[in-house]
């Protein structure tokens, strides 16, 4: 706020100035102007009147001639004052307004007031840099879940957007470049509740000069930093960011994975999908061969990633020279002619993978019409497209920002679940098949929660009495329902991470040990349910021996006599 | 030679002296402290005040913050001589009058305080 202040004051120092100097003449004027009282009697004015004359007067309101009529001498100064005053006046109100206006102190007065409401920030929060169509994903399912976030985006329509949008929680937004450090302190990054800082800009360069200052000015908090080029990328691994996502090679490898591995995919979704909605249905996508729309970055790294011996691409570009394409057919893909010349007739699949929305849905439409069978695999870049791509119902939609926010996420709220993720996508179908039929064994129809379960004294005081007591409790113990020992909880424990250790699907009979740190996989009833199990010693104890605790002091002595006898 | 920093000394020196002119003189007595002189030294200390308005430095804040007390307490002498003028009965007594002359001489003390910085700050940078 102070530099809005002096800007305020460097820039009123003139009509200030003027008003006083015009003022100071009035007054003296006024003062030594002869008039009369009531009786007749010589008077002058004193500077009370003078001063309450000129209040009135110069800011055109006017009551008058008091405290008795004027004399012509007076009224004849009266005239001087009012034109000095009221232009002065109108002058220093003018440059008020000004300056109200001015786009340079509404930048400063609208950073002073961004980097206030982060500084009063007692919540964690996450520090999003760029809002574009990944971040305002993110910002949005960070809320969803209760999450504060604050963003950074050099673009003022983004930020007016942001401004527009109807969170939970007030999301501060500054419109500034994240490279300058001064605008990432301005965001918190130095500030305690700082959880995270997520790089999501379009330009390289932003997002690592980001993933640097966070790794310097606050080493402790967790950096998320999107990157295109492979140079940047190793860049940014070398000081230490904890997570690097290349959209273009995710999105090729979501891709692959749905293609080669099916059930994989499907684990994929299911897990990291947002809690509550419908379980997506398994796809069997065609063997055969594939035409492949597109072969910029995220072509590219989808034809690098199918590897499936049964599937043959063939490729569309319209441009060969630039994407450095050989062996393509040249064309945009939109026309019929190009599509036949690829073979859609006798094609499985067709992939509109470009960067553009309308000439993917273009695309999809004419290869339709060619071969009503046709497998489709369509991208969407922009979610205000949405209608547009339901009304067409492709086989499989995809929207790269999508990939990358959900992504995020998992890394943000559930760190065991990348982890996890990361394990899955070296495993095969077959291990695939077996984790869905367990999965969907245990969970409804809906889209399942994933919540860590760390087992230490904060996150889980009552498992640690009991293990202090050399007590062995066991991750079956986990999945009772502490209401009735006997029903078992839907939930499935994911993935076990003992210090350098990881178990992927423990098994019930796994003992604990402190320090061990579980991902489970289940509704959010059984999430509620089993939180009673961690913290309180007496559900504990029912859930271990069969019986509920003695809760006060005298039972428990009494108890104690009882055992010893 | 700098116009700006003349115009700065000029009415901060100005400040002080006619604020030291009203103070002068017999402590009670109206007749001699001139509500002109008042008028005068309330004007050209606000002048000087706005002239210290926008300096970031530490110096230019001591600054402002002398010129602040000085109008503050010169604009508190203008309105008790006001109020005893005009608003009460018994118009403006010797014991009022002491009042309007001590306020002003605490503004003075400021104005004083404000020119040692103005040297200080000069002898400073020895520009």
């Amino acid at each position: 706020m102070n530099s809005a202040i002096y800007l305020a004051m460097r820039r009123m120092r003139a009509p200030l100035l003027a008003l006083l100097a015009t003022y100071a003449i009035s007054m003296i004027g006024m003062v030594l102007m002869p008039g009369v009282d009531a009786q007749g009697r010589p008077w002058h004015m004193s500077f009370f009147h003078a001063f309450y004359f000129l209040s009135y007067t110069a800011t055109t309101i006017g009551f008058g001639e008091t405290p008795y009529p004027f004399s012509d001498a007076q009224r004849l100064w009266a005239i001087v004052s009012i034109y000095l005053t009221v232009v002065s006046w109108l002058y220093a109100i003018g440059k008020i307004l000004t300056l109200l206006q001015d786009p340079a102190f509404r930048q400063v007065v609208r950073s002073a007031r961004f980097a206030h409401s982060v500084r009063r920030l007692s919540e964690p929060f996450y520090l999003v840099c760029g809002y574009g169509e990944t971040g305002s994903l993110l910002v949005e399912s960070l809320d969803h879940l209760g999450c504060r976030s604050v963003v950074i985006d050099i673009n003022l329509d983004r930020i007016n957007e942001l401004d527009l949008q109807d969170y939970q929680n007030y999301v501060p937004g500054l419109c500034a470049d994240a490279c300058p450090p001064e605008h990432l302190t301005d965001a918190g990054i130095t500030h305690p509740r700082c959880a995270g800082v997520i790089a999501l800009t379009n330009d390289d360069n932003a997002n690592l000069s980001v993933a640097i200052a966070a790794k310097l000015l606050n080493p402790n908090i967790m950096v998320i930093a999107r990157a295109e080029s492979q140079g940047v990328m190793t860049n940014m691994a070398s000081f230490g960011t904890d997570h690097i996502i290349n959209p273009f090679e995710r999105f090729g490898e979501h891709l692959a994975l749905a293609i080669n591995t099916p059930t994989l995919y499907l684990l994929y979704e299911w897990i990291t999908g947002v809690p509550d909605t419908p379980l997506m249905l398994p796809l069997y996508p065609p063997r055969g061969n594939w035409i492949l729309c597109g072969y910029g970055r995220f072509g590219k790294a989808v034809a690098r990633n199918i590897t499936h011996k049964a599937i043959t691409p063939t490729l569309i570009e319209a441009d060969p020279t630039l994407t450095d394409c050989q062996d393509c057919i040249v064309g945009a893909g939109t026309d019929g002619d190009t599509l036949t010349a690829a073979g859609v007739k006798h094609a499985a699949c067709i992939v509109a993978g470009t960067n553009d929305d309308i000439t993917n849905l273009s695309i999809v439409m004419t290869a339709r019409e060619l071969n009503p069978e046709l497998f489709v695999v369509l991208r969407k870049n922009l979610r205000r497209n949405d209608p547009l791509f339901n009304a067409f119902g492709a086989d499989f939609t995809m929207q790269p920002s999508n990939i990358l926010a959900h992504e995020c996420l998992a890394i943000l709220t559930t760190p065991l679940l990348s982890r996890f993720l990361a394990l899955c996508r070296v495993q095969d179908n077959d291990w695939g098949n077996q984790l869905i039929s367990r999965l969907s064994a245990v969970i409804g129809e809906t889209t399942p929660d994933n919540w860590d379960v760390h087992i230490t004294p904060v996150r889980a005081p009552a498992i640690c009495r009991q293990l202090i007591r050399k007590k062995q409790v066991r991750i079956k113990q986990l999945l009772c329902d502490p209401a009735n020992r006997l029903d078992i909880l839907a939930t499935l424990p994911l993935l076990l991470v003992r210090k350098q250790r990881v178990m992927l699907l423990p098994d019930d009979d796994t003992t604990l040990k402190k320090g061990d740190q579980i991902l489970f996989c289940g509704d959010a009833e059984a999430a509620r349910r089993q939180v009673l199990t961690l913290y309180n010693d007496n559900a504990l104890s029912y859930v271990l021996f069969g019986r509920e605790a003695p809760g006060g002091s005298v039972w428990r002595w009494v108890e104690r006599r009882r055992d010893n006898a | 030679m700098n116009i700006e920093k003349v115009a700065f000394g000029f009415f901060i020196v100005l400040a002080m002296t006619l604020n030291f002119g009203f103070f002068i003189g017999e402590f009670e007595n109206p007749s001699h402290h001139h509500v002109y002189e008042l008028f005068a030294a309330i004007i050209v200390n606000l002048i000087a005040t706005v002239l210290k308005f926008g300096d970031r430095t530490q110096i230019g804040a001591i600054h402002l913050a002398t010129s602040l007390v000085a109008d503050l307490q010169l604009i508190i002498a203008a309105v008790v001589w006001a109020i005893a003028v005009h608003m009460s009965a018994a118009g403006l007594q010797p014991v009022t009058m002491a009042s309007i002359v001590s306020l002003s001489g605490g503004a003075f003390l400021a104005n004083v305080m404000s020119v040692i910085i103005l040297i200080v700050e000069t002898v400073m940078f020895r520009r």
